[in-house]
């Protein structure tokens, strides 16, 4: 991958062509290998090299942005060119910052070099330890592996210079019976690839996959739920994009007050909720910047259910006073000390939840969205999984499921269906609303 | 692993100059066809029975405005955003030992094009030691042919000035309106110059230009705590500029700034078992979630069971199975003028066709690509491979589909005259389906109430909930062919890793008895 060096020599020569006032780069450039299972066989695979460099030129807070993926100075020079003539035409933008000094990016040294240079030799022996473990019991599995190694640079102008390189992996397998009548699934998503271990997770879906046959029918309504790692970050990572002060303030989020204002410092949560984002945490591989260019770095959103912080962007935080905030990313709901086994023994009656599936906002005000349960879903009576049970739609907030949330276990990364996941415990909560029933294995 | 010098180096090859020659003669540009015949050489020697190549350059322009109040002074503050991108790359696919492989980067030469292509053969042979069963290709034809979309002026070429005048005013006249809290637009435009080259013979290069908008507006309710929003899409077409003048947005941006006041203040539902009529603005995206997805071939024979899902939709139900009433007959197609998934040869190489998936309520027939189309025992491919990027692999991808219109003489007001109790229901909203197809829920982006035979006022927190069967079994009247309307999506998710497509869902209004209305939030 670029060195440091390199890419400072190549944003420099961009920054270069530069005529106007202001200009800033970001080049994003990342090779990935992965490959894709189904049916008990490898269907596809790929080893691919992109880059991207993103221009943005500015005079008199006019702005134009271009991104290109070519690299000789002739495409450089004509993409910048570009940008400079969309900024022309384009209006001025009001709300425009100066852009960023120099600034102080905390140090991530999170580089797993054998999962940056992993190749298929290093992943289809995971894949075939998938497979093994579902056609020993006859069952049939689909998965996917891969890992991405990215180099990541901002610059601008004004002298600030960012680099960062992050690796990071992952495996997930879907396990079904050959008729369709059952399913299962376990994932993995890590920073060092060594950490995967195909034959686990093989052996965690293909026990999903039998232990769900022949799933009964259940009334749908209000139950509490046991959700696994995986179905919290599924529902809860959306938390990450609803922290907006300006959102608060206009009226336009769960944490805007009726009448005005906001809920910061409000207590909205149960004690034994806090959530947080941390860039540096090591499970994580991103870059140790939020989307303005900000140093990123341990922020507390959540503490003891109070609501602790709001993001501003520089724009809203110029409005207000208020030192500017990088967004929520690398999220982390913090969790206890008990197994997810202890959970299910806490519980009476309840809902054991291993993932949830196309999940959408319904309403982004109380953050209600409507989803599917998928690949296991068990009835838990006095203690003990008894039933497997039909797929529910549910309807339902994650600002509702934290409220109500009683017993957490202890936190993974996750990283379910879709989205980029979380770190998350398992948790205990009440009252959590299933509003439908779904045939779908 | 792309070496830093050929990274910080000189390609010096200008995607532009590349795709733009040879326009006149109507066939694919020369210098393209030597760079592919690079990758079918290096293929042939390192003896895979298949390759292909796609070079291809993507070019998207976004253009949007957003009009809100300032804090503090409440003066109305015009933020426009401009962007433009240009991604450009090739991607070889090849078999060898029965399995597929691919590589591509995005250094476009003949040494690069050579040393991908030995990649793409490693990865082929990697997975040959763990595949199913060898892959079988459905036989096509070979094709050398040039294509571009029709449009009457590239939507690049409209200076950017005109098009940000075009958002400001739409978005200006929408802030208009006193209770407006914020208004917005956007154009997004988009083209794709592909070149593909097969060990089969065929060197196909097409062109596509795509335009689309949006009107957005928002009104907050500080005392209640409520904000609503409304959106106007125009239909998003395979088209040039010329669209633009059909959208209408200045009459539009006044119609959703009356409409999301109204939204704002509109009663909740009254929950229940309610007969919906389904604007084409909104039944589109059913018709993609509950009818497009399930025909997938690849979902039915388990390809998607770690990510999008499998299918109700299983092999032994084709031909048999009732899905709609007799009046609900669906088309994969990707020759219908203007859509959005269309084009005269897909990625496969194959001509692209137009056929039945739903049939007077029964499935007849999946969307398949050559190397699946054998497994339902079908003898060529429809059409419906796709890769969203030079540096993504070509799969099954969805064609448009399309409702058939009912009888020519049934009307909208028809529709709604043969409603007591019911819910006429306008643009997106919240979608949601489960992994299989069968049970949905979907809101809208406003809601009327239908009493007696007549439209009334606005109503909101609308969702629906329907199990696919059910639903268009409950299909029982559509309106016919003057108020079929092809609204379509640019964002539909499938693969791993994903990769996003485009398609259009032509309909026209149609009218469901008895389906579950839910009160959300």
């Amino acid at each position: 991958m670029m060195t440091q060096d390199e890419a400072r020599k190549l944003v420099e020569k961009i920054l270069s062509f530069s005529k106007f006032p202001d200009c800033s780069v970001g080049l994003d450039a990342s090779e990935e290998a992965y490959v894709r299972f189904a049916n008990n066989g490898i269907t596809t695979s790929a080893f691919t090299v992109e880059r991207n460099i993103t221009i943005a030129s500015t005079r008199d807070r006019k702005t134009g942005v271009v991104q290109t993926n070519e690299t000789d100075d002739a495409a450089l020079r004509a993409a910048v060119a570009r940008s400079e003539q969309l900024a022309e035409i384009a209006p001025a933008n009001p709300e425009y910052m100066e852009p960023l000094g120099l600034q102080q990016y905390p140090k991530v040294d999170n580089w797993d070099e054998s999962t940056a240079a992993a190749r298929s030799p290093v992943m289809i022996p995971h894949v075939r330890a998938v497979i093994d473990a579902a056609s020993s019991k006859k069952l049939v599995a689909a998965g996917f592996i891969q890992r991405t190694a990215r180099v990541s640079v901002i610059a601008n102008k004004r002298g600030n210079f960012g680099y960062h390189r992050g690796a990071d992996a992952r495996l997930s397998t879907t396990i079904r019976a050959a008729d369709g009548s059952s399913s299962g699934w376990a994932g993995h998503p890590t920073a060092r690839i060594g950490e995967i271990n195909g034959a686990l997770l093989g052996e965690t879906a293909v026990q999903k996959c039998l232990q769900w046959s022949k799933p009964q029918r259940l009334e749908p309504g209000q139950y509490t739920v046991v959700l696994e790692p995986t179905a919290v970050s599924d529902l809860c990572a959306s938390l990450g994009f609803s922290f907006s002060a300006r959102n608060a303030e206009e009226g336009r989020s769960f944490l805007s007050k009726k009448g005005g204002g906001t809920q910061l410092g409000e207590k909205l949560f149960p004690e034994h909720i806090s959530l947080i984002s941390d860039p540096l945490d090591r499970r994580y591989s991103g870059p140790p910047w939020s989307f303005s260019g900000l140093p990123d770095r341990r922020i507390p959103w959540i503490e003891k259910g109070v609501i602790r912080n709001l993001s501003y962007d520089r724009y809203w935080a110029s409005k207000t006073g208020k030192e500017p905030t990088p967004s929520p990313s690398s999220l982390i709901l913090e969790g206890g000390d008990v197994s997810l086994e202890d959970l299910i023994r806490a519980t009476e009656r309840g809902l054991l939840v291993t993932r949830f599936w196309y999940i959408r906002s319904v309403n982004p005000q109380t953050m209600q969205a409507t989803g599917l349960t998928r690949d296991g879903l068990f009835l838990i009576e006095n203690g003990k999984v008894t039933t497997p049970v039909m797929n529910f739609r549910f309807n339902e907030s994650p600002v509702r499921m934290l409220q109500n949330a009683q017993r957490l276990g202890r936190p993974v990364r996750c990283r379910g269906g879709e989205g980029g996941g979380m770190i998350a415990p398992a948790i205990q909560a009440a009252n959590f609303t299933f509003s439908s029933i779904s045939d779908a294995v | 692993m792309i070496s830093r010098r050929v990274f910080l180096g000189s390609s010096a090859i200008f995607a532009r100059e590349l795709f733009g020659a040879d326009r006149a003669a109507g066939r694919p540009s020369a210098a393209l066809e030597k760079l592919g015949a690079v990758a079918l050489r290096e293929a042939k020697k390192l003896k895979a029975t298949y390759c292909d190549i796609r070079i291809s350059r993507h070019h998207d322009q976004s253009t949007g405005i957003r009009l809100t109040p300032e804090r503090g002074t409440g003066k109305t503050l015009e933020v426009p955003s401009v962007s433009d991108r240009e991604s450009f790359g090739f991607g070889v696919r090849v078999i060898a030992g029965g399995a597929w492989g691919f590589a591509a980067s995005p250094v476009v030469t003949p040494e690069e094009i050579a040393r991908i292509t030995a990649e793409a053969v490693t990865v082929a042979r990697a997975n040959a030691t763990l595949r199913a069963r060898p892959v079988v290709l459905a036989p096509t034809k070979v094709y050398r042919d040039r294509w571009t979309s029709p449009f009457e002026r590239n939507p690049f070429d409209v200076p950017l000035a005109e098009k940000l005048e075009l958002l400001r005013a739409a978005a200006a006249e929408v802030k208009k309106g006193a209770r407006v809290f914020s208004a917005g637009g956007s154009l997004q435009l988009r083209s794709e110059d592909k070149y593909f080259a097969s060990s089969e013979g065929s060197s196909i290069q097409q062109f596509t230009v795509t335009t689309s908008a949006s009107l957005n507006a928002g009104a907050v309710d500080f005392s209640k705590g409520v904000s609503r929003s409304r959106t106007y899409v125009p239909l998003p077409l395979q088209t040039g500029w010329e669209q633009v003048a059909v959208m209408n947005l200045p009459e539009h941006a006044r119609r959703i700034r009356e409409e999301v006041v109204e939204h704002l203040a509109a009663p909740p539902v009254t929950p229940g078992k309610k007969d919906l009529v389904l604007m084409p603005s909104h039944l589109f995206l059913t018709i993609h979630e509950s009818i497009g997805h399930p025909t997938e071939l690849d979902r039915a024979l388990g390809y998607e069971a770690n990510y999008a899902g499998t299918s109700f939709l299983t092999t032994d139900k084709m031909g048999k199975i009732r899905v709609g009433s007799d009046i609900v007959t669906f088309y994969g197609d990707r020759t219908y003028e203007k859509g959005l998934a269309t084009t005269a040869y897909d990625d496969d190489g194959v001509k692209t066709t137009r056929w039945p998936i739903i049939e007077k309520g029964i499935f007849k027939h999946y969307q398949t690509i050559r190397d699946q189309a054998h497994l339902v025992g079908e003898k060529e491919s429809r059409g419906c491979c796709y890769a969203d990027s030079w540096s993504s692999i070509p799969f099954q991808r969805m064609p448009n589909v399309w409702l058939a219109p009912g009888k020519p003489e049934t009307t909208l007001d028809d529709l709604v005259a043969g409603v007591d109790d019911g819910i006429l229901i306008e643009g997106r909203g919240s979608y949601s389906i489960d992994q299989q197809r069968y049970n949905f829920q979907f809101g809208g982006d406003a809601f009327w109430e239908i009493k007696g035979g007549k439209k009334r006022g606005m109503v909101s927190r609308v969702s629906y909930q329907s199990r696919t069967t059910d639903f268009w079994q409950a299909c029982d009247a559509i309106a016919g062919p003057s108020f079929w309307q092809q609204y379509g999506s640019g964002g539909d998710a499938k693969g791993e890793p994903v990769q996003i497509n485009s398609m259009s869902h032509g309909c026209a209004p149609s009218r469901f008895r008895g389906i579950n209305v839910l009160l959300t939030d």
